[in-house]
């Protein structure tokens, strides 16, 4: 990296070619204010706060575009451009309606800290203060147009660090304002309800629906942790005041997981579920009675007697890795039973399977590479997955892959493009017909010699079988499209596939063999790795079954099942499966269908009550902090487990 | 030394800068030897007389506002607006989205609590104007925003006038909420 030396204020200071003087300036201690640049997000000198003097140059210049550049003699603080500032920030306060004393975000105010800080104790200008609209039929977050100062950071935090483009300016001159897609409002936009914007947005205009006017961050207690929701592993952080949620943010815009989705950054403070806060059993068909932990300990023991050749243990892979640990203990050593899974432990050993089918045995998830390869990948191929709906995160790294033009991005569903503004092809084959279809692929490019890899002989002889012509009438599509996609995703460099459920479940153990060997004869290897992803849907899946909790329940009706659910949710397919149960143990944050078919129900913490680590689906390990003290009769998960082993005369140790 | 003589007014407010005025608590005991207060809202003489130091609380609302505002300025030599209303138009200004008409009915008519209540008329009452901070009418000597300003920021305002200088509060004790 080449260093030039700039002069500033008289002082000779050194930065980095390539930076601008204001970068320079902040790296070095220099402080300008600023209002509408934000790390993170590009520069584009809207709102003239950091305007600087540099020698030779006419009129003083914003420094967060100016490129600095060796030998540039700037000054930041002259009388002049502190009489600049203190205009441009009246001109801004009697644009439009900056009265703080009704204001969500005064406390929390980029414009109104400056304000103070600039003794702005009048403003000589009159106001224009038009009448402006409000918008606040999004579910998150309201916008406030008269409390918008058009700095475009949520315009550029909803291109460059959502990458979906649904924020943009519309209008000319005085009219201008902050639109969504074609001046729609916001709820029935494009948005995908992220919410980068909210963070970026330096004045009220945009804010929180949910806990507004509960506190400022100067209030709060900030504590970084990770987000429960899917397996993708975001850093949150989190904001509490008096043992109350108030806002999550994401810690650092500039992160590849700096995005967030709603689901960590809205969802997350939603507690409107009712909470189970004591142990219950049920005594007639439809009731439940409140009783000691002691006595449904007891009930538990009895259950398990009559249940006891036939008792099965399932945990969600919500929980950290400790308390998953203590369960397979409790599963194994007090209740005895070596029948254990996860709610997605099938996924696993679908996966696990391809993986042994494709590299033999003894290679694990390890042949998955990192979500952090996505965004440098040239070619981007979705199979089989909606990361939109089960890890928007994801879908946000593929947008921002596909959005500037660096990646192809090539679909596969049946029914429904995840990504229409993004997409380069759209396969859709006839549903069931995914591994002939990533066969049929593989095929092509070996035919046409676009394979990279040694393995190709190998697969030459085990496809010789494969006709493109049958894989084109099995799948429903044309030959020229199979070789099209076959083409894109073989001339890549870094292309890499991402597939999920959708693919698990129709195409099995055979399909997730198919995407590895079309990895492996064409994208360059990351390490020892292939650019593959699963998609995860558990924070801690990845961790949950490489603890060897995904076994799988060896009965196919088990009599008895011990369910450890927290704040998860079970789907149809799972709950009708519970209801066959003759006696069905359930501990649980939220009361739910599941509560309510129970025979024993036990509370549990919710994500923001518990500790411990995660492994997410990229296999980092991650540290899970407490945020909130649990509330009122809610005891933390290992403290039931050690009390129903306790009641069942066995000690459960974690060694 | 002669006492310095104060006057004051709020226009278009709600009375909060006055009684964060009166939240200096026992400063006031020290404020009192050193000030007397003329016609003020404290004070209730209705009729202004020649001060050293004005002070107005709240936006210019209607005619009667800008009649005041003024006679403060001609019977003092230092005018000092206290709130964010006086200072700004603050949220007394956010009529100004509307008409005038609306406003008066919203008033009179869709948010009464009394029946059958009209618009009053009667020459004796000033029309309403476009509400204004003070400075777009008469010259301002010195500003304390807040809304209300603290007891603090309008202790300092005073302390400052009283040692001779025109006051302009440091950053940690301006407030605009």
């Amino acid at each position: 990296m080449n260093e030039i030396t700039i002069t500033v204020n008289g002082k000779q200071v050194k930065g980095k070619a390539g930076s601008t003087v204001l970068e320079v300036c902040q790296a070095n201690g220099i402080d300008i204010p600023t209002l509408c640049h934000l790390d993170g997000l590009s520069d584009v000198g809207a709102c003239r706060m950091c305007v600087v003097e540099i020698a030779k140059e006419r009129r003083p210049v914003p420094s967060c575009t100016y490129p600095a550049r060796d030998g540039l003699v700037v000054q930041t603080h002259t009388e002049k451009l502190e009489k600049y500032r203190r205009q441009i920030l009246e001109l801004i306060f009697t644009e439009h309606n900056h009265f703080c004393m009704f204001c969500e975000k005064s406390g929390d105010c980029e414009l109104q800290k400056l304000g103070y800080q600039y003794q702005m104790d009048n403003v000589r200008y009159s106001y224009a203060l038009p009448s402006l609209s409000v918008d606040s039929l999004n579910e998150y977050f309201t916008i406030d147009h008269n409390r918008c100062i058009l700095c475009g950071r949520c315009i550029r935090a909803c291109r460059e660090i959502a990458a979906v483009n649904t924020l943009d300016f519309g209008q000319r001159g005085w009219k201008t304002t902050v639109v969504a897609d074609l001046n729609q409002p916001l709820g029935e936009s494009s948005c995908l309800n992220c919410g980068p914007c909210v963070q970026a947005c330096p004045t009220g205009a945009i804010f929180n629906k949910i806990n507004l006017y509960k506190g400022v961050t100067e209030d709060c207690e900030q504590i970084a942790t990770v987000c429960p929701d899917c397996g993708v592993g975001c850093e949150l952080n989190v904001l509490v005041r008096d043992n109350n949620l108030i806002r999550i943010d994401a810690p650092d815009l500039t992160s590849t997981r700096g995005a967030l989705c709603r689901m960590g950054r809205f969802e997350l403070l939603e507690q409107t579920q009712s909470r189970v806060t004591s142990p219950l059993v049920r005594i007639k068909d439809c009731d439940f009675e409140e009783c000691s932990l002691d006595s449904a300990a007891q009930r538990i023991s009895a259950g398990l007697k009559e249940t006891k050749d036939s008792f099965a243990g399932m945990v969600s892979t919500k929980l950290p890795s400790e308390t998953l640990s203590m369960f397979h203990k409790f599963i194994s050593d007090v209740i005895g039973s070596d029948s254990i899974d996860t709610p997605d432990g099938a996924s696993y050993r679908i996966i696990s399977e391809g993986i042994a089918k494709f590299a033999g045995k003894g290679k694990g998830l390890d042949i998955e590479c990192s979500i952090e390869e996505i965004p440098g990948a040239d070619c981007i191929l979705v199979i089989g997955s909606d990361p939109e709906t089960t890890n928007p995160v994801v879908g946000t790294l593929i947008r921002r892959a596909a959005g500037q033009g660096k990646a192809k991005l090539v679909t596969v569903h049946p029914s429904r493009d995840a990504f229409p503004l993004w997409t380069d092809l759209w396969l859709k084959p006839k549903a069931g017909s995914e591994t002939a279809l990533l066969n049929g692929l593989t095929k092509i490019i070996l035919d046409k010699g676009l394979a990279k890899s040694g393995k190709a002989d190998a697969l030459k002889t085990s496809l010789n079988q494969c006709e493109i012509s049958e894989v084109a009438r099995t799948a429903g599509i044309d030959k020229e499209t199979l070789e099209e996609a076959a083409e894109i995703y073989a001339q890549a460099e870094r292309g890499i596939i991402i597939y999920g459920e959708n693919l698990i479940a129709n195409g099995g153990a055979d399909a997730v063999a198919a995407i590895l060997n079309l990895a492996s004869i064409t994208a360059n290897q990351v390490g020892n790795s292939l650019r593959v992803v699963s998609l995860k849907s558990g924070a801690n899946s990845r961790g949950a079954w490489e603890l060897g909790l995904a076994k799988g329940i060896k009965q196919d009706k088990p009599k008895g099942l011990y369910l450890l659910l927290s704040d998860d949710t079970v789907d149809e397919k799972l709950l009708n499966r519970l209801k066959e149960i003759d006696f069905l143990v359930v501990q649980a944050s939220y009361h739910s269908p599941v509560t309510a078919i129970a025979d024993v129900v036990l509370p549990s913490p919710i994500w923001a009550e518990r500790e411990g680590k995660y492994v997410d689906m990229s296999g980092r390990a991650l540290e899970v902090k407490q945020v909130l003290e649990p509330g009122e009769g809610v005891l933390q998960d290992k403290e039931i487990l050690m009390a129903v082993s306790q009641q069942m005369g066995k000690e459960l140790v974690l060694r | 030394m002669a006492k310095v003589k104060v006057i004051s007014a709020w226009l278009d407010a709600c009375a909060g800068c006055h009684m964060s005025f009166l939240d200096i608590d026992e400063a006031i005991i020290g404020l009192a030897d050193k000030i007397e207060l003329l016609p003020t809202p404290i004070t209730d003489f209705k009729e202004f007389t020649p001060a050293d130091v004005g002070i107005i609380e709240g936006a210019i609302s209607n005619e009667h506002d800008e009649e005041v505002a003024k006679q403060i300025r001609a019977n003092c030599k230092i005018l000092m607006v206290w709130g964010d209303c006086a200072v700004f138009g603050g949220i007394v200004s956010m009529r100004n989205l509307f008409s005038n008409e609306e406003v008066l009915d919203r008033y009179y008519s869709t948010e009464s609590t009394t029946s059958n209540s009209k618009v009053p008329c009667s020459e004796e009452l000033p029309p309403l104007v476009k509400v204004k901070p003070i400075n777009q009418v008469v010259k301002v000597d010195c500003y304390v925003p807040g809304c209300p300003p603290s007891a603090k920021a309008i202790l300092y305002a005073l302390s400052e006038l009283l040692e001779g200088r025109i006051p302009v509060l440091p950053s940690e004790t301006m407030r605009y909420d």
